[in-house]
């Protein structure tokens, strides 16, 4: 599993491929205050990235790869 | 349903061409060369050929013309080849192809002419 | 791993095997150029594959490589050992790459330098062989004609603002090291997601990225309304990298590209707080005068004392940096470089963004020498506004080549079917754009044309129906854009081949030496030859083998018959035993060999299983249905003729079931069923056949619309209306001409029914069932056989000739007195336990004229045979054994008599015709 979901917080890891989409949306929904983990993501296709920009989900962290993390701040940052 | 052959010597080619075309609701028959396209085309009639040029035994061009030079049924032919050149599409004209495209069609691309050619309106 | 790419690794596999063999070939006979032409095909051809994937360094080095072919093809380049080393080093290479892929899922992305440096080795056998005729001509080609400059104006126009102030100074330091920027601007499709695209992976692997920033579309909607799947995100990014690398990085996405050249000045925008800070006039007195003596190191000085007075977060604190980075690298800005300063200080003083325009922007460095832009391509704006962007553009390319084709030289014999074609073409044209009724008089003028022999009436109609400035061409000349496109990014391509080779001479320091250029990828020659796992062997030989064996089993079965003559005629009792227990031996060996040519021919009915997932998400998605798809028991196995032939009807059966079945989620809600309907493929084998199930939980057919249905279109009669069970009713949903749906959908009907699903898993000797329970779903059930191969036969005589009848229409074999035969109404009958059952003469059937023999008790042999829910006696001479066949297909002129499905060679070398039953009767 590419992401871990935990009571609070959504661990994306590795590789988030589009399949994992829907479930993300629908557990964001569940959990709206729920904050994202990025540190161990290397990259995540667009369709999660469009669910957690269109979600505002906080940041616990970002991913450790700078440049993952330079695109991901442009688009996640407010 | 419209039947669609494929001629192409690469079975990733055709692949790529089937799985677009099935997507449109077309039924697709595959040849690997154009001697036995031509064969496939005597037995039954197809509504559009996509050839490719480049081919053992007998290429596109060979293919169309032996189709165009006989008393058949003249369905549209699409050929698809890898040379940009100004002076192929005139020979692909001339040997009796009624569009040519360059390799990679995109999906999109490819199914919107295919759809045109056959008069298929958009829902 | 997708089946496309697995497909393509097994092909590449035997390519890169090829090309290799062909390559040793040729060291041998270097001037055979059929083996030549072999081998540019083989490169070609692989190149073409590549060029599906995402594999740009594949395809780069394949390009090359084939270029370089086609120079040898041509007697352009010689060929020579060195250009069969690198050429083979280059397919190791390619090679790995496809070894990687295999292993890892996906290319590393670090063989881009090994990928151009093998290029460039291929590509230099080629140009030092074109250098010496074309050496005068071709430099002057690229340079002065299409230059593009990049304008400080449009380049401000860019939101270079959002980038991160380091970013843009470490871009501005790579344009003055005489790199090219571009912004680059990426809109993907929509749709994009579900042709398996990743946008935001292609934009992270840019080359000579130096910022990328993602932003929304439009404004987010509720997380509830998401359509995650919808893509409306644009990507905007800075790069270094020159346009031809930007054209390949995204050369299937280019119209959703736009490509705009920086210019370096534009990355200049102060920022930070404009409150605040120690700038005095002195410092800008100061710093003019230095400028003026050409002091650029005191102005260096005095502008690092300033920033060091600054707060970094400071607008002027980050006006000094610019100031600071311009003088550093003055060098690439020259002549310029006084009124730039002056500029920066201007704005300094003045707290605003600096002003260019007193700055000669053609005396900049850092702008590159390339060719204009694509045109980007104009939909068609009349005649066709219920088309797609995309169908205007095919409209378009299709209406312009039909010129082209009727243009053609008129000398040849391929007239007609050029003229004929392209009235096809055309008139698919005119039913696209909805107007059908044009189609008549676009005949009437290929009438007129083919009798002329001539295609300028039809040219004449063409002027006419789409006039030239109607369809607004992007180009001037006509030529289609896709063509256009393709064209200009292959000069694209050329034009970098030519700038890095001249860049590589120039800057010799920059680029290896040539000798260190060469890469090794020969560690496949060395390592120990991986065997590949499985074979793959040309269908053909395997239907010799069917063939053979085939003809084994028919011969085998003469050893029975030779035993009995040895025992009856020739009275040796014990060689009689001996040929019968050979026989069994034989009979076994044979039976197996049998059974394992038909293992080799066995597929796993994933082979049609594996595109459903994509087809029904895209469907139901085009429906607005919610469905779940189950597949089970994709590893079943079956004869590969039977495995094709079950493609089309799963896909109508699936489309179906979409359309009509399964309802939208509101109807399965207000029905009390869940949102999503579920629709499940099932395979499993039940003794000698394979089961496929197909099955949801949709709506169901309704047996009183199918009945009404039928007696409305005149399938069925009053009295059986009346009398029709629901079953009865469901079933004739297979009937020829019912069509259930009350409107024809675009994704399933188009005038085909259930009835050509049937006829198509009949071919194959199959069968197919179907169940529905209105408002709770719909089963259908084909029953196939497993292997298509052998066909039981029973062999009937009828005027002293043998003919063969497939078991299963069989249903038995009686002897009727000829007094029990009657003559109903001109039709022959007979009873048969209590059942009426008509009887037809073979012999009438086939034409013969002699009457059927009876036995010696006066009795007839009558074949009884199923024919769909009907027994019919088939009267014969006499009966004879049943036998296993292979049944070969009729062919040549033989092939139009729809009263044999086949023949079938016999023990004793004569040939067995093999009735169809159902045409004949």
């Amino acid at each position: 599993m590419p992401i871990e979901f935990q009571s609070d917080q959504a661990v994306l890891l590795d590789i988030v491929t589009v399949e994992e989409a829907e479930t993300l949306l629908e557990w964001l929904q569940e959990n709206p205050a729920a904050k994202v983990n990025l540190a161990d993501c290397t990259h995540l296709h667009p369709a999660n990235l469009q669910v957690l920009m269109a979600a505002k989900s906080g940041i616990d962290a970002w991913p450790k790869e700078a440049g993952l993390r330079a695109w991901l701040e442009s688009a996640l940052s407010d | 349903m419209k039947r669609i052959l494929i001629i192409d010597d690469a079975a990733t080619v055709r692949l790529y061409h089937r799985e677009i075309l099935e997507t449109g609701s077309f039924v697709v028959e595959e040849a690997m060369n154009g001697v036995e396209a031509l064969e496939k085309a005597l037995q039954s009639s197809f509504d559009l050929y996509l050839v490719d040029i480049n081919m053992p035994k007998l290429d596109g061009y060979g293919f169309l013309r032996e189709l165009r030079s006989r008393d058949l049924p003249q369905a549209p032919a699409i050929m698809i080849s890898t040379e940009a050149q100004a002076f192929d599409e005139q020979r692909a004209y001339a040997a009796g192809a009624n569009l040519y495209l360059i390799k990679p069609v995109k999906p999109d691309q490819l199914l919107a002419q295919v759809r045109v050619l056959l008069g298929e309106l958009t829902p | 791993m997708n089946p496309l790419l697995e497909q393509f690794l097994s092909e590449a596999r035997d390519f890169l095997q090829g090309i290799s063999t062909k390559l040793m070939e040729l060291e041998d006979a270097p001037d055979d150029a059929a083996l030549m032409g072999e081998l540019f095909r083989l490169v070609h051809t692989l190149k073409g594959n590549s060029g599906l994937f995402d594999f740009p360094e594949m395809t780069r080095v394949l390009h090359a490589g084939e270029d370089l072919m086609d120079a040898v093809r041509n007697g352009r380049v010689e060929y020579s050992q060195i250009l069969a080393d690198r050429l083979l080093n280059a397919m190791d290479f390619v090679g790995m790459l496809c070894d990687e892929i295999e292993s890892e899922g996906a290319m590393g992305s670090t063989h881009g330098t090994d990928a151009a440096r093998l290029g460039e080795s291929l590509r230099e056998l080629m140009q030092s062989a074109d250098k010496a005729p074309d050496e005068s001509s071709a430099p002057a080609a690229g340079t002065a004609a299409d230059v593009e400059t990049p304008d400080v104006q449009t380049s401000a126009r860019l939101p270079l603002a959002n980038i991160a102030e380091a970013a843009r100074m470490e871009a501005y330091r790579r344009a003055s090291a005489g790199d090219p920027l571009h912004w680059l601007a990426y809109a993907p499709d929509e749709q994009c997601f579900y042709q398996g695209d990743d946008p935001f992976f292609l934009v992270r692997q840019t080359p000579e990225l130096l910022w990328g920033g993602i932003e929304a579309r439009e404004s987010w909607p509720p997380l509830a309304d998401l359509d995650a799947y919808a893509c409306v995100l644009d990507f905007g990014l800075l790069t270094a990298a020159s346009r031809p690398e930007l054209e390949e990085q995204y050369r299937y996405v280019i119209d959703q590209v736009t490509l705009t050249p920086v210019a370096p000045l534009a990355l200049i925008v102060p920022q930070g707080d404009t409150n605040g800070g120690p700038v005095y006039d002195d410092f800008i007195s100061d710093a003019q005068e230095l400028l003026h003596a050409g002091d650029l190191a005191g102005l260096s000085r005095s502008v690092a004392t300033m920033l060091e007075l600054s707060n970094p977060e400071l607008w002027v604190a980050s006006a000094l940096r610019w100031l600071q980075l311009v003088v550093e690298s003055e060098a690439a800005t020259a002549a310029a470089t006084p009124a730039i300063v002056d500029a920066l200080l201007e704005s300094l003083h003045s707290m605003e963004v600096p002003n260019w325009e007193g700055v000669d922007a053609t005396l900049l460095a850092g702008e590159s020498s390339e060719s204009a832009p694509a045109p980007a391509s104009a939909p068609v704006a009349t005649l066709s506004a219920a088309l797609s962007a995309e169908e205007c553009q095919a409209l378009e390319a299709i209406v312009t080549a039909q010129r082209a084709v009727l243009s053609q030289p008129e000398d040849s014999g391929l007239l007609p079917g050029r003229i004929q074609s392209a009235v096809a073409a055309l008139s698919g044209c005119l039913r696209a754009c909805g107007d059908q009724t044009a189609v008549p008089s676009l005949e009437a003028v290929m009438a007129e044309a083919l009798a002329a022999n001539s295609g300028a009436a039809l040219l004449a109609w063409l002027d006419e129906r789409f006039p030239a400035g109607a369809l607004e061409f992007t180009a001037s000349d006509a030529q289609s854009p896709t063509q256009s496109a393709a064209e200009s990014s292959l000069d694209h391509q050329s034009a970098s081949a030519q700038a890095s080779a001249t860049s590589a001479s120039a800057a010799s320091t920059a680029a290896p030496p040539a000798a260190e250029g060469e890469v090794k990828f020969g560690r496949r020659a060395e390592d120990a030859i991986a065997g590949p796992k499985s074979l793959k062997v040309d269908q053909t030989k395997i239907d010799r083998l069917m063939g053979l064996i085939g003809e084994m089993v028919v011969a085998k079965n003469g050893l029975p018959y030779l035993a009995s003559r040895a025992e009856e005629k020739f009275g040796v009792r014990e060689l009689s035993r001996d040929i019968k227990g050979h026989y069994a031996v034989i009979n076994r060996i044979a039976e197996e060999m049998q059974d394992a040519i038909m293992q080799v021919r066995m597929m796993p009915v994933s082979f049609v299983f594996q595109r459903f997932p994509r087809l029904v998400r895209d469907i139901s998605r085009k429906l607005g249905k919610d469905v779940h798809l189950v597949m089970e028991g994709e590893d079943t196995e079956a004869d590969k003729n039977i495995i094709e032939s079950l493609g089309d009807p799963l896909v109508h059966i699936v489309r179906n079931s979409l359309d009509h079945g399964l309802e939208s989620p509101e109807a399965r809600a207000d029905a009390g069923k869940p949102a999503t309907g579920t629709l499940s493929l099932r395979a499993m084998q039940e003794s000698d056949r394979v089961v496929i199930e197909i099955k949801d939980d949709g709506q169901g057919i309704d047996p009183e619309v199918i009945k009404r249905k039928a007696y409305a279109k005149g399938l069925i009669d009053e009295a059986t209306l009346e009398r029709i069970s629901n079953q009865d009713a469901v079933n004739l949903i297979f009937a020829a001409g019912l069509s259930t749906a009350e409107t024809v959908s675009d994704l399933s009907g188009r005038g085909v029914g259930m009835d050509v699903v049937r006829s198509a898993v009949e071919n194959v000797n199959g069968s197919i069932a179907l169940t529905s329970v209105l408002g709770q779903g719909t089963q259908l059930r084909m029953s196939l056989p497993l292997s298509m191969a052998v066909t039981n036969v029973m062999i009937v005589v009828s005027n002293d000739q043998p003919f063969g009848v497939p078991m299963d229409s069989v249903v038995e074999t009686v002897r009727v007195p000829r007094s029990s035969i009657r003559t109903i109404k001109r039709s022959l009958a007979t009873v048969l336990r209590g059942h009426v059952v008509p009887l037809k003469s073979l012999n009438t059937l086939l034409g013969i004229e002699a009457p059927h023999q009876p036995n010696a008790d006066d009795e007839l042999a009558v074949l009884v045979v199923r024919l769909g829910d009907e027994t019919l006696g088939l009267l014969v001479d006499d009966f004879r054994e049943t036998v296993d066949i292979i049944l070969k297909p009729m062919t040549g002129v033989l092939a139009s008599l729809s009263a044999y499905s086949g023949s079938a060679l016999m023990g004793d070398g004569s040939v067995l015709m093999v009735l169809n039953v159902k045409e004949i009767l």
